[in-house]
């Protein structure tokens, strides 16, 4: 006779969130992997949808304009914000059920400044202008991180790590970044 | 007289980054949440030109240009999307629902300028 676990098994798909990644899934096979230094990886989840995604990105600077509101809000980060939500709302996800854990923004090393700080900044300030709670985080310190999410189940584990990973300032573009097209 | 844009997008992050972006080139800037409110909006107030997102829950963009362009509006508001999406299948939805240009995110503020005064004038 067979006994049914109640656990369900353990993903088998593993996919890397690479920077400038913004990936969504509700397939209970797969987990999401990612390890950060400076960089901040945001996973949402839809738990009555069952439905979840992780993005992964390094923002310079805040950009230096006149409104105060604005000034937080990278406008690189509000996109990549964008298409994770974007990603999740296609497969199902509601913007109202959405929960949030914030990982990343360590100090690598001198010189990075407080690049690690206004990432994980930018994340609650988004997180917060959106409504969306933040469960959790596992972020700041010295440390660079693996971070691995279950998308389907909304499971999270963060793990310090010794390697550190290759990071750099990118602007998450899609092909036609910007460009205007009028009819 | 700044010319009035009414910007209508589900995130308040892109309107807030929208209203700084518009508003520090002149113009007046007010706002909609999704397809639905928009028309609500313009129940109230007449915008010289419309930004609008594609991927909104309620009214979704497409909807919203088709709603705009059959119903009960001024003939020949501008309408620009402004939208993550790049594909030529919805770009070509978008022109023949009426939308006047296709903007893609994240979008350059001189670029969205250029575009929002040439449209304009």
């Amino acid at each position: 006779m067979s006994i049914m676990s109640p656990i369900a098994p353990a993903p088998t798909r593993r996919l890397t969130v690479a920077q400038g990644d913004s990936i969504a899934s509700g397939d209970h096979d797969i987990v999401f992997t990612t390890v950060l230094g400076s960089c901040v990886a945001v996973c949402l989840h839809d738990g009555r949808a069952g439905i979840g995604g992780m993005n992964h990105f390094l923002l310079a600077e805040p950009a230096p304009i006149a409104n105060e509101d604005a000034r937080l809000l990278n406008r690189y980060g509000v996109h990549s914000m964008e298409l994770l939500i974007n990603a999740m709302l296609k497969r199902g996800a509601m913007r109202q059920n959405l929960k949030a854990r914030i990982y990343g923004g360590a100090t690598m090393r001198q010189g990075l400044g407080e690049i690690g700080n206004n990432n994980i900044q930018f994340a609650r300030r988004f997180l917060a202008n959106e409504s969306i709670a933040i469960l959790g985080e596992n972020v700041g310190g010295t440390s660079a991180r693996r971070v691995e999410f279950r998308p389907a189940a909304g499971l999270s584990r963060c793990k310090t790590v010794s390697a550190e990973p290759i990071e750099q300032i990118v602007k998450i573009l899609p092909p036609a970044s910007g460009d205007v097209e009028l009819f | 007289m700044s010319r009035r844009i009414l910007t209508v997008d589900d995130s308040p992050s892109m309107r807030m980054l929208l209203r700084a972006a518009l508003t520090e080139q002149g113009f007046t800037v007010f706002e909609a949440e999704d397809g639905v409110d928009a028309l609500e909006k313009l129940e109230a107030a007449t915008p010289d030109l419309v930004i609008t997102d594609i991927n909104m829950p309620r009214m979704d963009g497409f909807e919203l240009i088709e709603a705009l362009r059959t119903g009960d509006v001024q003939a020949g508001l501008p309408i620009l999307v402004l939208t993550t999406e790049a594909s030529d299948e919805k770009k070509a939805r978008a022109r023949s629902a009426g939308a006047t240009g296709w903007i893609v995110k994240p979008f350059d503020r001189e670029k969205l300028g250029a575009a929002i005064r040439r449209v304009l004038h």
